[in-house]
């Protein structure tokens, strides 16, 4: 009990800046699902986390409170950033979206009065494991019906090929619109969980590095499965403190080269629904086979 | 009036310099259709690589210049070589290559950190021209006219090799879509290579120039160079450049006025609030074709 | 039970008896903690945007533990080990690494952070953990909380005031241009306090332009500044910026007199810019050239041993955390606990030994009394300062 004890202090937060990113790593994956690659996540969580920050802070919102406020916060900004940005084709989609996050961070640190400037907030409330496993479970189970739905169906035509879904009487607009407004939502959550463990959040905390780190750990997890962004995210936090323990000298280097070599082996993630597919179809056609073969072999 | 030009000159030079990086970044971009996150690295490699050639083996202006140039070009085949190529046979679209990038990014910058000893370093002061040369009232540094007229030659010659030899053409093709160049017998293999060099010698012009201008030679010269310049490609038009050199010239100037005409805290600010005009007005750039969607 | 195994453990329960009288013995003779190895966690900034500096505040902190070590400063067998994590001057990573050091029941107190942002993520934590830190770097006014948040960085102030009088008075200046960092509050109240010295001795404000700390072309500031014709140009600005300005001032043909801050007295800060710097003053608190005291020349002397090189001034503060660290736990009896030593830590009411000719606590913040004004010569040497 006392080593399971020590583990969990030393790992603990490892685990949860884990649960944080799986946040960030789903909304990034609702985007992404239907085709549309976008680093907006990190303003959405810059709208929630200074949301969460000060109705939690200035206005004594418990942590509940702040949760939907965070959230309802994402999703609006989302609306906006999906109005404008949802015309431009797909290349230009990125680069907007990089050239938000860029603007966010200025915009926040010239916004102190909302956002502290550059000497960030302290965040007085503090969410316990538990309470972000719970909030990250209840997200991962509307990911799961979504995914199942005709919405998830839907999605996985839209970005296969916008065009054949639109001949199917599917509106790509309308499903990349509906898209951004979940990515708002968990992003705002994604950004209020990070504040509330951090405790201390400034314009630098919401900027390029939680935009690489999620969208490697959704790429790295599989972006064809809800569940390849939560394992991704995973996988990428514990990744420095394993190279940490490994070969400290060089951690940030074994860092990258780790996620090179996972890439180039496994371009389609960990979780990768299609090699479940292949491997049942490839069960499937032997045991056909061997039922022929049996059959043969009886009728011979 | 004498200050107004003065600026007017060191924005011009801090411009071509967000624009000589951004005319790489942004050939990658265009061409190999990858969102390379790993640029910035190749200026500061640039530097680096120029530096110890001074540093080490005393070489003249021009060879450390060379020496960054074509180091910068050469880092930039073997990171596509080694993080692209891989995952083209694949078909992992964008999304790959930006992982990938990503990977190369934290590898390189955490490289170039134990280059320098994590120091900023700079260029002995003897190693380059460090004069000023005087023009009536104004005294210009010899530096920013180098790096000015370096890039009105790089813009030309680029411009003119994408859109008047066959090399262009066959690079436009590859952009426009790999697989039916490659059924027109465009050598495609020989086309990512000559761009990816081409791409990183650019902007390790960039990186050698403005480490010897600005001082500092360490990882952070990249990163610097690769925010504003990533500007310059989206005001400018990421498939035109001559869009992004005229958009970084315009952002370094933008940037020296309001810093010296209204304030600093809003310098980058503007920037960006540029950079927002622009994507929501105008998202294809200046200069960018209306009819361009790539396949 | 067997006659044998009571035998046994009669005489188990005499041995323990006996070995806990030597040890309470050995604890009231020597008035020193238990004899054993006990860890300090220390969060190294060996990576990142201040990379140069982190690494000088880190093997201070290896000298300090050597010293202690070798010497028994603490007490006969109570050794330090120095246990480092890599934050890269990262909030989020500087917090993981401290709750990893918070499990490690070894880690008896932990130091760290040169950005005040970092030291300010951390408080929370440390406190919540009952774990005692000690902060090497930032100078943010009200960071120290004790018994759990203490700091050996004399906040700024009194040197800038004491350099700032002494220029008004010696050059006589009428108008001062200054740059300063528009996103860094400790070198803002800096230059505030240096400009209300200045404008006190009737020097009027010619300019005042400001960077920004990620800024790396300084040639336009540069321009802006000398445009004000200003007598005096004082840079109040971060370590990069700082060496770049004054590179900037002097190759656009700046001739003036030019002060800058302690960030300019590394060496290499020297080596990057060379003759540039030569007679630019700077205010300092330790200086491995001028520094005299007999702790400061032991240090020095046993810097260059280890690293081949001369301690600046951020060696010297990761140098002095340890000594802080070592003397709260010199003056607790047996083991040692967290709480009891972050008690002791915040109690200090000075830094006993140091190498700034004394070092006085207030509540839980180091106060600096004496500095230099100092400035480097055209080869590199590091001397007091005169108007020439």
């Amino acid at each position: 009990m006392e080593t399971f004890l020590d583990l969990w202090a030393a790992y603990g937060s490892t685990v949860t800046f884990a649960m944080v990113n799986a946040l960030f790593a789903l909304s990034t994956y609702a985007v992404l699902s239907t085709g549309v690659l976008s680093f907006t996540t990190v303003v959405f969580a810059a709208v929630g986390g200074f949301l969460a920050a000060q109705l939690s802070g200035k206005f004594g919102l418990p942590l509940w409170a702040a949760f939907p406020a965070a959230a309802l916060g994402g999703g609006f900004a989302a609306a906006v950033v999906a109005f404008a940005f949802l015309r431009l084709e797909s290349h230009w989609m990125a680069l907007a979206s990089l050239a938000l996050v860029l603007i966010t961070r200025v915009t926040a640190l010239n916004a102190p009065a909302l956002t502290g400037g550059v000497n960030g907030l302290i965040v007085p409330v503090r969410v316990e494991p538990l309470e972000l496993a719970i909030l990250l479970a209840l997200c991962t189970v509307v990911f799961w019906r979504l995914h199942r739905s005709w919405f998830g169906l839907a999605s996985r035509a839209v970005r296969e090929d916008a065009a054949v879904a639109s001949t199917m009487g599917i509106s790509p607009y309308r499903i990349q619109f509906i898209a951004f407004l979940i990515s708002g939502v968990v992003g705002g959550l994604g950004g209020a969980a990070l504040a509330f463990t951090l405790q201390f959040i400034s314009p630098e905390t919401y900027f390029i590095g939680i935009a690489f780190t999620m969208i490697a750990s959704t790429v790295l997890g599989g972006s064809f499965h809800w569940l390849g962004p939560i394992i991704g995210a995973a996988v990428f936090t514990a990744l420095p403190t394993t190279m940490q323990a490994i070969v400290p000298q060089i951690e940030d280097v074994a860092k990258g080269v780790v996620l090179l070599l996972i890439m180039i082996f496994l371009p389609r993630g960990l979780i990768d629904p299609r090699a479940w597919g292949l491997k049942k179809a490839a069960k499937l056609r032997e045991e056909t086979e061997a039922k022929r073969a049996a059959e043969r072999d009886a009728h011979a | 009036m004498q200050l107004f030009v003065e600026q007017l000159i060191n924005g011009w030079a801090l411009g071509s310099l967000y624009a000589l990086f951004g005319i790489g970044f942004g050939l990658v971009f265009s061409t190999l259709g990858i969102l390379n996150a790993a640029h910035g690295t190749y200026a500061s490699w640039a530097a680096i690589a120029g530096y110890y050639a001074v540093e080490r083996f005393g070489v003249p202006f021009p060879v450390a210049i060379a020496a960054g140039v074509i180091g910068g070009g050469l880092l930039a085949v073997v990171v596509d070589q080694i993080g692209f190529q891989p995952l083209r046979a694949k078909k992992t679209g964008m999304l790959g290559a930006l992982i990938t990038s990503i990977a190369f990014w934290i590898i390189l910058d955490s490289l170039a950190g134990f280059a320098t000893g994590q120091q900023s370093l700079a260029f002995p002061a003897a190693s380059y021209p460090n004069q000023m040369v005087v023009m009536g009232p104004l005294r210009v540094p010899q530096m920013q006219i180098i790096t000015i007229v370096a890039l009105l030659v790089c813009t030309i010659g680029i411009h003119l090799l994408i859109q008047k030899t066959r090399i262009g053409a066959a690079m436009r093709a590859v952009g426009w879509n790999e697989v039916a160049a490659a059924l027109g017998g465009v050598n495609a293999r020989m086309v990512i290579l000559l761009t990816a060099f081409l791409a990183g010698a650019t902007s390790g012009l960039a990186g050698v120039l403005g480490g010897i201008s600005t001082s500092n030679v360490s990882f952070t010269l990249g990163e610097g160079l690769m925010l504003k310049g990533f500007a310059a490609v989206v005001v400018g038009g990421y498939d035109d450049v001559r869009g992004t050199a005229i958009a970084g010239i315009c952002l370094g100037i933008i940037e020296v006025f309001v810093a010296q005409y209204i304030s600093t805290s809003f310098r980058d600010g503007f920037t960006y609030m540029l950079l927002l005009a622009f994507l929501i007005a105008r998202p294809r750039g200046l200069f960018g074709s209306a009819s361009f969607v790539r396949a | 039970m067997s006659k044998a195994s009571a035998a046994a453990r009669t005489l188990r329960g005499v041995l323990a008896g006996a070995a806990a009288l030597a040890i309470g013995y050995a604890g009231t003779a020597a008035a020193a903690p238990a004899a054993g190895e006990y860890g300090v966690g220390f969060i190294t900034e060996n990576t990142g945007p201040l990379a140069a500096a982190g690494v000088s505040y880190h093997r201070g902190a290896q000298l300090a533990v050597d010293e202690i070590n070798e010497g028994a400063w603490i007490g006969q067998g109570v050794k330090l080990k120095l246990n480092e994590k890599e934050s890269g001057s990262d909030a989020a990573r500087a917090v993981q690494a401290l709750t990893q050091f918070s499990a490690d029941r070894n880690v008896i107190a932990v130091t760290c952070c040169i950005l005040s942002p970092v030291a300010a993520a951390l408080k929370p934590v440390t406190t919540n953990a009952k774990l005692p830190l000690v902060i090497y770097g930032a100078t943010l006014p009200g960071l120290p909380q004790p018994p759990y948040v203490t700091s050996v960085v004399g906040l700024p102030g009194p040197q800038e005031v004491k350099m700032s009088k002494m220029l008004a008075e010696t050059l006589k200046p009428k108008t001062v241009a200054y740059f300063v960092n528009a996103d860094n509050e400790g070198f803002q109240n800096r230059f505030k306090a240096a400009q209300k010295v200045m404008e006190e001795a009737g020097v009027k404000t010619a300019g005042v332009v400001s960077i920004l700390s990620a800024d790396t072309d300084f040639t336009a500031p540069a321009t802006q500044a000398m445009a004000t014709n200003p007598d005096l140009i004082m840079v109040w600005t971060t370590q990069t910026p700082a060496a770049g300005i004054i590179a900037a001032l002097r190759a656009r043909g700046y001739a003036g007199k030019i002060s800058a801050s302690d960030v300019i007295s590394p060496a290499p800060v020297f080596k990057k810019i060379g003759a540039a710097l030569a007679g630019v003053p700077f205010p300092i608190v330790f200086s491995s050239e001028i520094s005299s005291s007999p702790e400061a020349k032991k240090f020095v002397e046993g810097y260059t041993k280890k690293f081949g090189e001369a301690p600046d001034t951020y060696s010297a503060q990761g140098y002095t955390s340890l000594y802080l660290i070592a003397q709260a736990m010199k003056s607790l009896d047996g083991k040692p606990s967290r709480e009891d030593l972050a008690a002791a830590l915040g109690k200090a009411s000075a830094v006993e030994y140091n190498i700034y000719g004394g070092l006085p606590m207030v509540n839980g913040q180091a106060e600096v009394q004496n500095s230099l004004v100092a400035a480097w010569t055209a080869d590199g040497k590091v001397v007091r300062w005169e108007n020439k």
